[in-house]
């Protein structure tokens, strides 16, 4: 059996042939990533041809060598770099905000989103969940949004807003491509965005535990779904439970399924969480609630703040970027940047701030 | 609905009276208050304008203010509306400040509409657990309406409730905040399952040292915040507050009704009056 006799579409088997692969020996030995990077396809379309191809082999009897890898994805080193650089970032909306966090929104990782009440949280949530399904021919990720509301601050006609900002701001940006792409005109619309989000609304903690349970169940039937934003996950948690020690399990549970589903589904989890007083020795400080094991459980961390009448948002943990502070604004429109910020000021904001605890801004 | 969404099954136990077997994707398109959930007008143009169109359904709404600062009149005037209203249905008034103040409800109600006051069903509130109790027995009263269906409930006021029984120790807050969420919880999925409009009321207390994080304004030259701490503010979707400057037009109160926070609008403040008939939202123009 060749490549051209392969049950693939025939676009991709012209990918294939033109990238020079030209066997089933040269495929078999190509891992998802690479084959992605060199066909500049999806890496869900490039297991795909590849699972296509180990049911050829084997039916052929031939046990190809790196079948096993491809079964398994055991990836190296360098395919998990080229990976992890052309994985793409979820556009929060404000370029100050994406530049701190690298980029944007990772996928494959559990971001957790803190802030006082009216900081924006919700604001954000939406942002995002609108974002992700900017098409990919106007640079977005054109995936699904989840969005898990247990709180009921998902407000529709404000999501209407913030996709209707957001389509005028791509037809600003993308004059050109808009003319020429009528197809995408036509997907461009609020109605659409807005039913490309799947809303569940949960009531009780256990309500809570069930959706997220099913989540894993619902990401298989949804393969498009990118993100999947959870507002809040305190809410819930933080009436009748008297047993501590129960909560934190439930907890780090919870959190741990969220991470495997974030890897396995290629998509990105934000966790919205509340800020509560701590009373330590004898003085009240501002700290995110669900306790000090909980603030273990989250890849990523960004804290929204007030700095006077400005809204900042600051890195808080990160493994692979610096902390780092940057201002946003919330508008008609939905999360951009600040009008009024200007750029000394702003350095001279991330010096003072570099090294040193978003705490202090709080203390007394 | 989603089909594939309607097709699996869940095992969960859950605590909650009223529970979905599956988790059900909605659509949010069908969210729209055009579809589905009619806001709940003020009676006023120009209020109404500031909070685009009226209360939210599905949703907490906290009205913030000092004492005569016209929450109690905008609870008693939306009772009074809701019967009216595009959402037609009478309104379930808990209250905790005693007596209810049902001259006022009396004066505010039109002459040739008497039978208004039929669809304002009364009960008192004497502490935050009986609060909690009268909430368990409404959701038998919404699950089987009465000719017009209760789709208001109004709470006034929630700092009342907490204002003995709590000391200021570390475990009495903690006992007293998980009471906060778990009255908003009951609040929210009754709100949530019967598309009610909830309005809850709430005292402001001094802003003293310490207290950081909470909505802050002015009012009769204090500082002021929203009484029941941070805390509480997790609770409430929307916050509306309620303030006072003493240099208004010819000496009286200037009264504005600011946004503070709420997830469908921005920051933004009108002045109001209040007068014989109601509270009415004032032009800048005007002035």
């Amino acid at each position: 059996m060749e490549i051209a006799d392969l049950p693939i579409s025939t676009s991709h088997r012209a990918k294939l042939l033109a990238a020079g692969y030209s066997s089933l020996a040269a495929l078999s030995a190509a891992s998802p990533t690479r084959l992605a990077r060199d066909l500049s396809i999806e890496i869900q379309e490039a297991e795909d041809i590849l699972k296509v191809a180990v049911g050829a082999n084997k039916s052929k009897g031939v046990d190809g060598l790196s079948t096993s890898s491809v079964i398994k994805g055991a990836q190296n080193a360098w395919d998990m770099l080229s990976d992890e650089q052309s994985r793409k970032h979820i556009n929060t909306g404000s370029a100050d905000l994406n530049n701190i966090l690298g980029g944007g929104i990772h996928c494959k990782e559990v971001t957790e989103i803190g802030g006082v009440p009216g900081i924006g949280k919700t604001q954000l949530g939406i942002q995002l969940a609108i974002n992700v399904q900017i098409p990919v021919e106007y640079g977005g990720l054109g995936g699904k949004a989840v969005y898990i509301d247990t709180e009921g601050s998902f407000m529709a006609e404000r999501v209407y807003q913030i996709a209707e900002g957001c389509i005028s701001d791509i037809l600003e940006y993308f004059p050109y491509c808009h003319d020429k792409a009528l197809s995408g005109q036509e997907r461009l619309k609020p109605e659409s965005f807005l039913a490309d989000i799947y809303y569940f609304r949960i009531c009780s903690y256990t309500e809570q535990i069930a959706v997220i349970n099913y989540l894993e169940k619902f990401l298989q039937e949804h393969k498009d779904v990118r993100i999947v934003i959870i507002d809040s996950v305190t809410f819930h948690f933080r009436q009748d439970f008297d047993d501590m020690a129960l909560r934190t399990r439930v907890l780090s549970g919870l959190s741990l399924k969220l991470m495997k589903l974030a890897k396995a589904y290629n998509l990105a989890v934000v966790l919205l969480n509340q800020v509560t007083t701590k009373f330590t020795e004898g003085s009240f400080q501002l700290t995110l609630a669900l306790g000090d094991s909980w603030s273990h459980s989250c890849t990523n961390r960004l804290i929204l703040y007030w700095n006077g009448n400005e809204r900042y948002a600051y890195l808080d943990k990160s493994p692979s970027l610096p902390v780092a502070s940057a201002p946003y604004a919330v508008t008609v429109k939905g999360v951009r940047d600040t009008v009024s910020s200007n750029n000394s000021k702003r350095v001279r904001f991330l010096g003072m701030l570099s090294g040193a605890n978003w705490a202090p801004i709080f203390e007394h | 609905m989603r089909p594939a969404a309607a097709a699996a099954s869940s095992r969960q136990p859950s605590s909650s009276s009223c529970t979905h077997q599956v988790p059900r994707a909605e659509n949010p398109l069908l969210l729209l208050p055009s579809s589905r959930a009619a806001k709940l007008s003020l009676g006023c143009p120009i209020l109404d304008r500031l909070l685009s169109g009226g209360l939210p359904a599905a949703s907490v709404t906290e009205i913030a203010g000092e004492s005569a600062s016209g929450k109690t009149q905008l609870c008693l005037q939306i009772a009074l509306l809701a019967p009216l209203s595009p959402l037609s249905a009478s309104c379930l008034f808990l209250h905790s400040d005693l007596p209810f103040p049902l001259r006022r409800l009396r004066g505010l109600a039109p002459k040739s509409r008497p039978d208004l006051l039929d669809h304002v069903l009364v009960a008192a509130a004497h502490s935050a657990s009986d609060l909690v109790s009268l909430l368990s027995r409404a959701q038998h009263l919404l699950a089987h309406p009465r000719r017009l269906p209760v789709r208001l409930i109004v709470v006034d006021s929630i700092a009342s409730l907490f204002r003995a029984d709590f000391d200021a120790s570390p475990a009495d807050l903690r006992r007293r905040s998980a009471l906060f969420f778990r009255i908003s919880a009951k609040l929210k999925e009754l709100a949530h399952r019967h598309q009610c409009v909830v309005v809850v009321t709430n005292q402001v207390v001094d802003v003293v040292e310490g207290e950081q994080g909470n909505t802050v304004a002015w009012s009769s030259g204090r500082r002021v915040s929203p009484a029941l701490g941070l805390a509480w503010a997790n609770c409430v979707n929307t916050r509306l507050f309620l303030t006072r400057d003493a240099d208004g037009p010819g000496g009286g109160a200037r009264r504005r009704m600011k946004v503070a926070f709420a997830p469908h609008l921005p920051e933004r403040a009108c002045e109001f009056v209040i007068r014989r008939d109601g509270v009415f939202g004032v032009e800048p123009s005007e002035r």
